[in-house]
């Protein structure tokens, strides 16, 4: 059976998602329910500490909820993984690439483990590395690049096999305004294709980017809505940044 | 299928760009091989494992020297050198070679030697012989010549069991020219001595016609021992090679440098942890079981070029330095089997030492020392048999001592892929052991992932 025929309206859900680490006094994931929709830029924006990693494992099939249900374009992600994760692509905050092989390499390996192969894998690394501007570093190896590089290299690899679900933590760090730009612009233009849940410390970023904004505090929704939205319903200030100050306060958080 | 051979292609690669890791993995046991190898090659020489190099400096050029010459040629334990950088030898070269350890011993014959011995072999016979009547009290009267002397001048850093045992070779082959000697004169002497006691007896009796009548005493010695020693050893199935540097340490590095797999693959795990790999593989679709295999099958793969390379240095290297040629048996099936096993309990240990390890420096460093650590204990620096007996009951528990044992099974004493079984089947279970445990911790770890 195509998994991507199953993709219609909603394409992830959460169901009264709790997550209670080992040992924890609190839960990290309190409650959370969502309904993303296909094509949306989904804005996971909070604090640290605020659950937004631990949302992304647990619905990328990383970690197991304690309790409520996520599905992926209908498929529970507890009860089948492995038909969850071909519709996932995830780009950790970390650069999760083998620095001693080249991009192809990487994305070669990356590819297979999706089941492609021959001419049509060869044909997705081509495309994956265009997209990301790396069409002239695909033999280079990792380790020589910059830092902007390896992170478009990074994203380059949650694409490989076309998802349907794109889960980005913080893809942007570290980098440069050039580097940053291009990979705002290519998620822009993905879109059509691709859901994409998207967790960022820039406001400004989620603000340009995201359909559709979470804001979490303590495992917990605190505001929700597109992002003119929220700044609409809040007229002292001006951008989500201010907005985000406002609603999780000034309180260092570590 | 294509998900484990995409991990094992991928870890190949990884290996391969990894400059420090095919150093560890190839070049350092092919060094510790030869260097090892040609180190014990000279200890062996001084404890007389191997054959002993003696000066031969005959400056009476008679019988003795020649007929000593000779039987020491026999020997399978000595080289005898008579000269050094084609120049002829003196006493005072054959001392400060033999100071210097270029040579075990030097033996020495004085001039003279041979004239005094046949004089002082003479002598011994005639006074064994009873008073002659003819001769009166010739026994008593007669003053006995001081027995002529040959030196050995012996390397003082020698080891005892080797300088005694030369001393007894040297003693032997004296005590044969000796008895020789002895008989040769007896034969000549007791005749004569057999005519004087019948013309004593007989008084004015005696005649020419008599002398018919003694009987013929000459004695023509017949020279085949007559109890030969045989030298045989305990064995069974094919013959048993007599174990040497090159028996020994090439089987025994090739294990030291298996097992040092554990730094790399260890190494490869916990980096792959730390830089979030293993957090991206396991949201894709992709088992921990497919993920390891991968790993462990690349692993095992360079376990036996490993083998392939360290072996090929036993055969066509070391011989070039002057050891010997490594024997590799003739159980081809058994060798594949005891390199897959004893590849499978290294990567085994390196899963498991990834897998609990929380830095890179942890593992390497634990990695590497009880690598060493089981190395000693397995006997791949010394020979379990002279360690002490404690530590050879220890030493059952090395992983290494049990793929050392299995070929030295092959390569020793001619085993087969069944006399092999027990020591494989034990690097098995060790694989099977470390793997489960890794499983087990890694599952406790992850208990909250989605599997």
């Amino acid at each position: 059976m195509n998994e991507a025929g199953l993709c219609r309206g909603e394409t992830l859900t959460t169901d009264h998602l709790v997550k209670v680490y080992r040992g924890a006094a609190r839960p990290a994931l309190n409650e959370l329910t969502l309904s993303i929709g296909e094509g949306q830029i989904f804005g996971l924006l909070g604090p640290n500490g605020a659950g937004k990693t631990t949302a992304i494992s647990v619905m990328n099939t990383f970690l197991r909820p304690t309790s409520g249900g996520v599905t992926v374009c209908g498929i529970d992600v507890v009860k089948y993984p492995r038909r969850a994760k071909k519709l996932i692509g995830y780009v950790p905050q970390d650069i999760a690439l083998y620095p001693d092989l080249s991009v192809r390499e990487n994305l070669r390996f990356f590819g297979r483990i999706y089941g492609l192969r021959g001419k049509g894998l060869e044909r997705r690394i081509d495309e994956c590395a265009e997209f990301v501007g790396l069409e002239g570093n695909l033999d280079q190896r990792i380790f020589t690049f910059s830092g902007g590089m390896k992170r478009r290299a990074n994203l380059a690899a949650g694409l490989i096999h076309e998802p349907k679900v794109l889960f980005l933590d913080e893809p942007t760090v570290g980098i440069d305004p050039q580097s940053r730009n291009l990979i705002l612009e290519r998620l822009a233009a993905l879109k059509d294709k691709t859901t994409m849940v998207y967790t960022t410390h820039y406001m400004r970023e989620a603000e340009l980017l995201c359909s559709y904004v979470v804001i979490m505090d303590a495992g917990e929704i605190i505001a929700e809505g597109a992002p003119e939205d929220l700044l609409r319903r809040d007229p002292s200030c001006t951008n989500l940044e201010e907005l985000f100050i406002a609603l999780t306060g000034k309180q260092l958080r570590d | 299928m294509l998900k484990l051979w995409s991990c094992v292609r991928k870890e190949l690669l990884l290996l391969c760009r990894d400059r420090v890791g095919l150093l560890v993995i190839f070049l350092m046991p092919v060094v510790l091989v030869i260097v090892v190898t040609l180190v014990q090659e000279n200890v062996l020489r001084s404890m007389g494992e191997t054959k002993t190099q003696v000066l031969f400096l005959d400056r009476d050029s008679g019988a003795v020297g020649r007929q000593m010459e000779d039987i020491i040629r026999k020997s399978d334990a000595v080289t005898l050198v008579k000269e050094i950088a084609g120049k002829q030898i003196d006493v005072e070269m054959a001392k400060l070679a033999v100071a210097k350890g270029d040579f075990q011993c030097a033996v020495v014959i004085p001039e003279g030697t041979t004239k005094a011995f046949m004089k002082k072999a003479r002598e011994a016979v005639e006074n064994s012989l009873p008073a002659s009547p003819a001769k009166g009290r010739v026994r008593k009267e007669r003053l006995r010549e001081p027995a002529p002397r040959f030196l050995i001048y012996f390397d003082p850093a020698l080891s005892e069991t080797l300088r005694l045992g030369l001393a007894s070779l040297f003693e032997k082959v004296i005590m044969g020219i000796e008895m020789k000697e002895k008989m040769r004169v007896f034969s000549e002497v007791f005749p004569v001595y057999l005519e004087a006691a019948a013309k004593n007896a007989m008084g004015p009796l005696w005649s020419e016609e008599n002398r018919k009548m003694v009987p013929d005493a000459r004695i023509e010695w017949d020279n085949a021992p007559i109890m030969v020693v045989e030298e045989k050893a305990a064995q069974y199935g094919a013959p048993v090679l007599r174990p040497n540097t090159v028996q020994q340490n090439v089987p025994a590095w090739t294990l030291f440098g298996m097992f040092f797999i554990v730094v790399p693959l260890s190494g490869s795990l916990i980096r792959e942890r730390q830089t979030g790999m293993l957090t991206r593989l396991f949201v894709m679709p992709l088992s921990y079981l497919t993920m390891i295999s991968g790993k462990i099958i690349s692993y095992v793969i360079i376990c036996v070029v490993q083998f392939a390379l360290i072996m090929a240095v036993g055969r066509f290297a070391l011989p070039i330095f002057g050891a010997p040629v490594l024997n590799v048996g003739s159980a081809p099936a058994a060798l594949i089997l005891i390199t897959v096993s004893a590849g499978l309990a290294a990567s085994g240990y390196g899963i498991l030492l990834g897998t609990v390890a929380r830095t890179y420096e942890q593992a390497s460093m634990f990695g590497a020392v009880s690598v060493v650590i089981c190395a000693a204990l397995g006997g791949i620096m010394v020979p379990v048999y002279v360690m002490p007996k404690i530590m050879q009951s220890v030493s059952v528990f090395s992983p290494l001592s049990w793929g050392l044992r299995a070929f030295q099974e092959v390569f020793v004493r001619g085993g087969t892929v069944r006399s092999v079984l027990p020591d494989t089947a034990l690097m098995l279970l060790f694989f099977v052991t470390t793997t489960l445990i890794a499983w087990f911790y890694m599952s406790q770890r992850g208990r909250t992932r989605i599997q």
